[in-house]
């Protein structure tokens, strides 16, 4: 019955594209024991992940009953008492099945007094049943082993069931038909739960270890590329899917985890990652008579609204893969030309003229006019750095005095670098994510191209966006370079003593992690390094590193309307650093940021407590910047 | 339906116009050039007939980058492209174009063309009547809707304050669209390269056949009078400044209180 309850699921599985999830298996393994044996993830939150520790930690133990209560009546004469079923065992199981309610107690605690909101939308009924299922199981146990007790036997290793056999007794309940009927309660409430699981939440019991273990070893940067075998750039019904895409949808546990980090969600967009694999799921369970996938189990506003910030994957305890279905649905939007007029502007811009703003690419390279000293043209000059500036930091006024600031360090500490001027595309890292992979493929080949002209050591970024499809999605084209972020750069030239800066008694300052810096590309520390170099006493967001909270402008979002917003997430975000109380200045590593949180600060009209500042302009070199950047030390292959 | 479609590549407006040396026109050789925002338009209105009840769609294109967006336009649907061999540093004369676009429509039996109303080079909108004139179709310019109706058109030209007057026409006839339909959609970059492929066809300019009836004497880029001031880009400086200005002039709330 279980498995005709799954058959839906199977033959889905059975018969969906191929991806390869088999490699590395090491690797894999020791991922599923932490996940599991350490409840790494689980633990973030410390209720529900002891609660969830006890559960399962408790069902193991009383699985030996259940092997027991099977095993004796289908083969006369089995018994666990030869390896210490009525000792150890039988303590163990005493044990553990108290613990078990404890944790359903815990768990009713948490789901109907705490009530977290990552449960809205989570299916309540669910729940309840296999809460009972479990107390009953656990009861049934009990009391069976009580009803045992009663009728004479031994009752010293199992303390909890031989309390209850004396109130058995008091009671004056016949033991033996006590017994029998828990006996068949016990393998009833069993039954009924394994024939249940399939249909529900509770399938991650099986499902949670293989979803983790084929989980993807990619780097976290890289966004999947379009399968070649596959006709069209997007995905428009489930079974375009590939397996492990859709076990995913199998796997969800329906904690809300992910919904809870999601600022999309947070910011009262149609858009929650729990409901995104839940719709999916009950879809594929309703095989060919769901409705059309994209546009309607999943809305457009639902796709548009993903900021790809990735928070949502990083926190999902069975490595459930939201951004690539994303992705590859948005693919099948773009593909149809369904695409929001703002966004429209922007990728025809991108198409045209390689910036997002409609700017002219001669015009990429203005921001040097104000500088000081001349940025060499690393097309015709080898350099050690080749600084890939972005569109931002290059085009937008707000940043390049910060862009200014960057190369004024850098000429400070020595570095030889240049820069692309006009022949610098957009990188293509949002274009990718909004799913755009032509054009992507089109402007990632032109820096390419460019860069394959240049002669340097290492690429600089100003961008953490575009540190990302520089270091991760370039790959694709067999593109391999080194590539590090300003801020990395520059922690590094502290470090060997080259750039040497003027310490001040500066205040408290908060930070915020880019998504494509932190989360994305492990950047967490360099940046605060830089803050206490310069002097200044940094106070972390309780939503910081990995867990930082998504400024609402990656992935394409920038380009969007604010339609349907209640909170911008830049103003949740600048409300959470005032909240910590006497900060000077909320730092931030990318251009879009300025711009976002400068935004947002004059919107909540905050602009006397709180200023944003990038990190390059708290650094203060001792040397002031020469006019011409020094060459020697470095060496040039 | 035989269309055939303009599509005109103007200087990009965002970019920095300078003048020629000899003062008469406009340096065009550092210059970036995109597709008539209108002669967009024209084309999706051309797309949207052939997809309510089929037709050919001939592109014709002329300019710096007439084959970027050739290609756009066998994406979006475009049967035939063709790019008009030009000198690429000047300007081309709509007369120029009418002649040329007027040969290529008998040429391919076309009978129905569609164009912008109008460019930056031609903002008195003249090809479109001249086209018409040439061929001695009916023309009628400003158009924001075009409906096949039978073996003739329903044309809704716009007119200012809200009028809308629709005609019914009968072709072969000329268009000057003002705004398609629907808006002009988007094409991915996949479809874009796929597109790459498609062969461009070439045609010659022909002379419109026509004297000169004026000339340009001299360019000037406009003079930098003493009424303006520059503020600059910053945006903080800037507030700071207009409001100073504001007060200063008591412009402001407190300035007009006193007043
Ligand atoms: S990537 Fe970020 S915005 Fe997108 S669904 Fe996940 S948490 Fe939400
Ligand atoms: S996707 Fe992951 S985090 Fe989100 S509800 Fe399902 S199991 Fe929880």
């Amino acid at each position: 019955m279980t498995g005709w309850r799954a058959r839906h699921y199977v033959s889905a599985l059975a018969n969906a594209p191929k991806a390869a999830r088999f490699d590395r298996p090491m690797r894999r393994l020791e991922g599923v024991a932490t996940a599991i044996g350490l409840h790494r993830k689980m633990l973030r939150k410390p209720l529900a992940g002891v609660l969830h520790a006890i559960i399962f930690i408790s069902f193991f133990v009383l699985f030996t009953a259940t092997i027991e209560a099977f095993g004796s009546r289908l083969f006369p004469g089995f018994s666990l008492t030869p390896v210490g079923g009525e000792t150890w065992i039988a303590i163990l199981q005493d044990t553990f099945a108290v613990l078990m309610l404890v944790g359903v107690g815990l768990a009713l605690y948490q789901r109907y007094v705490l009530r977290p909101a990552r449960f809205k939308g989570s299916s309540g009924s669910d729940a309840a049943i296999i809460y009972v299922l479990i107390v009953l199981i656990v009861a049934s146990l009990l009391f069976e082993a009580a009803a045992r007790i009663l009728g004479g036997a031994d009752g010293s290793w199992r303390p909890v069931a031989s309390v209850l056999a004396g109130l058995l007794g008091r009671a004056g309940v016949p033991a033996q038909e006590t017994q029998e009927i828990c006996y068949w309660l016990h393998v009833g409430a069993i039954l009924a739960f394994l024939v249940y699981i399939p249909g529900s939440k509770h399938r991650h019991m099986f499902l949670a270890a293989p979803n983790i273990y084929f989980r993807n070893l990619e780097p976290r940067g890289t966004a999947p590329a379009v399968p070649r075998e596959r006709e069209n750039p997007g995905v428009d019904t489930l079974a375009q899917f590939d397996w492990k895409q859709q076990l995913d949808l199998l796997s969800c546990t329906e904690c809300g985890r992910c919904q809870a980090v999601c600022p999309a969600y947070a910011a009262g967009l149609p858009l929650s990652p729990k409901m995104l694999i839940t719709d999916m799921r009950d879809a594929l369970a309703a095989g060919p008579s769901a409705p059309p996938l994209v546009g309607g189990i999943i809305s457009e506003a639902t796709l548009w609204a993903c900021t790809t910030c990735r928070a949502c994957m990083e926190e999902c305890p069975v490595e459930i893969e939201h951004l690539p279905k994303i992705i590859d649905m948005r693919r099948h939007l773009v593909d149809e030309g369904r695409v929001s007029p703002g966004l429209q502007d922007a990728l025809s811009n991108l198409t045209r003229l390689g910036n997002s703003m409609g700017k002219p690419s001669k015009m990429r390279a203005r921001w040097t006019g104000e500088l000081g000293f001349p940025v060499k043209d690393a097309r015709s000059e080898p350099v050690d750095v080749l600084w890939f500036v972005g569109d931002y930091a290059s085009y937008d006024p707000r940043v390049q005095e910060i862009t200014r600031k960057v190369a004024e360090l850098l000429s400070a500490a020595g570095v030889d670098f240049g820069i692309l001027f006009d022949a610098e595309r957009n990188s293509g890292n949002d274009v990718r994510r909004a799913g755009e992979e032509g054009l992507f493929e089109t402007l990632a080949q032109s820096n390419i191209d460019a860069i394959g002209e240049c002669t340097f050591n290492r690429i600089m970024t100003t961008d953490p966006h575009s540190l990302n499809a520089l270091k991760n999605d370039y790959r694709h084209f067999g593109a391999a370079f080194e590539v590090l972020h300003y801020t990395a750069l520059l922690a590094e030239l502290i470090k060997a003593g080259k750039l040497d800066l003027v310490a001040v008694d500066g205040g408290k300052v908060t930070y915020h992690d880019p998504c494509y810096l932190g989360r994305y590309n492990g950047g967490f520390d360099a940046p605060r390094d830089l803050i206490r170099a310069a002097g200044y006493t940094l106070h972390d967001m309780p939503r910081c590193r990995e867990n930082s909270f998504c400024c609402g402008a990656g992935g394409g979002r920038i380009w969007q309307g604010d339609d349907g917003v209640t909170e911008r997430p830049s103003e949740n975000r600048i409300r959470e650093a005032l909240s910590l109380g006497d900060i000077d200045y909320f730092v931030v590593a990318c251009p879009k940021d300025k711009v976002m949180y400068t935004a947002a600060i004059d919107a909540l009209g905050v602009a006397d407590k709180l200023k944003v500042l990038d990190i390059a302009e708290l650094l203060v070199p001792r040397t002031p910047p020469p006019r011409e950047p020094v060459t020697s030390g470095v060496d040039i292959i | 339906m035989n269309i055939l479609v303009v599509l005109r590549m103007i200087p990009d407006s965002a970019g920095e116009l300078q003048l020629a040396e000899d003062g008469r026109g406009i340096d065009r050789e550092w210059l970036d050039f995109q597709l008539n925002d209108f002669d967009d338009h024209a084309l999706e209105e051309a797309i949207l007939l052939k997809e309510a009840g089929g037709a050919t769609v001939t592109a014709v294109a002329i300019g710096e980058g007439a084959n970027r967006v050739l290609q756009m336009a066998a994406a979006r649907g475009a049967d035939e492209v063709i790019a008009l061999q030009a000198e690429d540093d000047a300007m081309i004369s709509s007369r120029t174009i009418a002649a040329t676009i007027a040969a290529t429509a008998r040429d391919k039996s076309a009978d129905l063309i569609l164009c912008g109303v109008q460019s930056t080079e031609d903002v008195f909108g003249q090809l479109a009547p001249y086209v018409g004139a040439m061929l001695d179709w009916p023309h009628v310019s400003g158009t924001n809707r075009v409906v096949a109706d039978g073996a003739g058109l329903r044309v809704t030209q716009e007119r200012g304050a809200g009028v809308a007057v629709t005609y019914e026409m009968t072709l072969p006839a000329v268009l000057g669209v003002q705004t398609a339909s629907k808006a002009p959609r988007y094409v991915s970059g996949s479809k874009l390269r796929e597109a790459s492929k498609t062969p461009i066809g070439r045609a010659a300019l022909e002379p419109s056949g026509f004297e000169r009836s004026a000339e340009i004497r001299e360019l000037r880029l406009p003079a930098q009078g003493g009424s303006g001031e520059d503020l600059g880009n910053d945006a903080e400086n800037v507030a700071d400044r207009l409001v100073t200005i504001l007060a200063v002039n008591g412009l402001t709330a407190n300035g007009l209180a006193r007043k």
